[in-house]
């Protein structure tokens, strides 16, 4: 018997474009009107530009070609870029990552390289970032960076280590950094 | 008596606003029993509120004793009836699974201490001050009680609600 994933075409779809009332309607109808089944999404407002990401489900057979032509008239008519990419069976499978979870802060006066340094010592300790958000905050000025992210540290390394293994680059950097545990309670 | 089996949202139990219970009987003794093997058999459980096995009624089991975030700082095992918060202090947020919600987390914010009373399993009245996990579990659960879900007390979806990831 097929379960009901392998009956299922997965798309990762985004949509980007100048903010305005509507967009989410817009794109949410369009889903809609394709008989499409959205499974996960997160969208925001990023420096005026609203910005959808979808992974939407369809009964097979669909086609990416036919997402794109139900988005076609929303997009001219809202100036919407919108691209979709196929997920493969494997693809569309969640699976969560592994690892205790932590919450690391850094905030300090904005300079180039904050995200890219504190991601690279992560990534070189395969610690993996599940959420990243940054916001530019305080005044023209004196601007401050501020950068929040979600991570899974893998096995061997703790919370402690990770906290560590950024101490340099708060040093470097001139950053503030804080690691704490958040893995979930189960109540 | 066996575990009985967790009801899961969207069953509309649920969401009912439990009775107070009027005399600890032998169906309230066996309530209790039933809720303490449930907890017991749950993995890392550490409450379970009548509703969440069927039963509309304001009784609640805790015990954060086995758990690394409330082993230093407890009352060991709780049967609450008619539990009652008197007064709460201070706020924290921690990232809350709830076995009624499988696979989502999310981030709430409750108070840091609290004075509860309650009915204990004998139909004794006792009042305890809490902190800590034990008080974050005990709200969770009194939670159960009014129909309330974490889900109904998330601050923002966008940081607050997540996939479940892994428990420990």
């Amino acid at each position: 018997m097929m379960t009901r994933l392998e009956n299922l075409a997965h798309f990762a779809v985004t949509v980007v474009g100048k903010d305005r009332p509507g967009i989410v309607a817009g794109a949410t109808g369009a889903l809609y009107r394709l008989g499409c089944n959205i499974e996960d999404s997160s969208s925001t407002m990023l420096g005026g530009e609203f910005s959808m990401i979808l992974i939407v489900g369809h009964d097979k057979p669909f086609t990416k070609a036919k997402l794109l032509e139900g988005f076609k008239a929303l997009g001219e008519e809202m100036g919407l870029t919108v691209s979709v990419r196929p997920l493969s069976r494997d693809e569309s499978l969640h699976r969560a990552p592994e690892g205790e979870l932590c919450m690391i802060s850094v905030y300090g006066s904005d300079r180039p390289g904050i995200v890219y340094r504190v991601a690279r010592a992560l990534a070189d300790r395969q610690v993996n970032i599940t959420d990243l958000n940054t916001k530019l905050i305080g005044t023209e000025q004196e601007p401050v960076y501020v950068m929040m992210l979600e991570a899974a540290i893998p096995e061997g390394l703790s919370v402690d280590d990770v906290a560590m293994l950024l101490d340099e680059i708060k040093k470097e950097l001139n950053v503030e950094i804080s690691v704490r545990s958040i893995t979930p309670v189960s109540l | 008596m066996p575990a009985q089996k967790i009801l899961l949202y969207p069953h509309p139990v649920l969401k009912k606003v439990c009775h107070p219970v009027t005399a600890v009987d032998q169906e309230i003794a066996g309530l209790i029993d039933d809720l303490l093997d449930t907890m017991h058999a749950g993995p890392g459980s550490v409450g379970v509120a009548a509703p969440q096995i069927g039963v509309t009624l304001r009784v609640c089991v805790v015990d954060v004793s086995g758990s690394r975030h409330g082993k230093e700082n407890n009352h060991g095992q709780l049967v609450m009836i008619n539990p009652e918060i008197l007064s709460c202090e201070g706020g924290a947020v921690m990232r809350e699974g709830c076995m009624s919600v499988p696979d989502y987390t999310g981030d709430v914010e409750r108070s840091t201490a609290i004075t509860v009373r309650f009915q204990d399993g004998a139909g004794v009245e006792r009042q305890l001050e809490c902190s800590g996990f034990e008080a974050v579990a005990i709200q969770h659960e009194m939670d159960h009680l009014d129909g309330i879900l974490f889900l109904d007390r998330i601050v923002s979806l966008k940081t607050g609600l997540f996939r479940r990831k892994n428990y420990k």
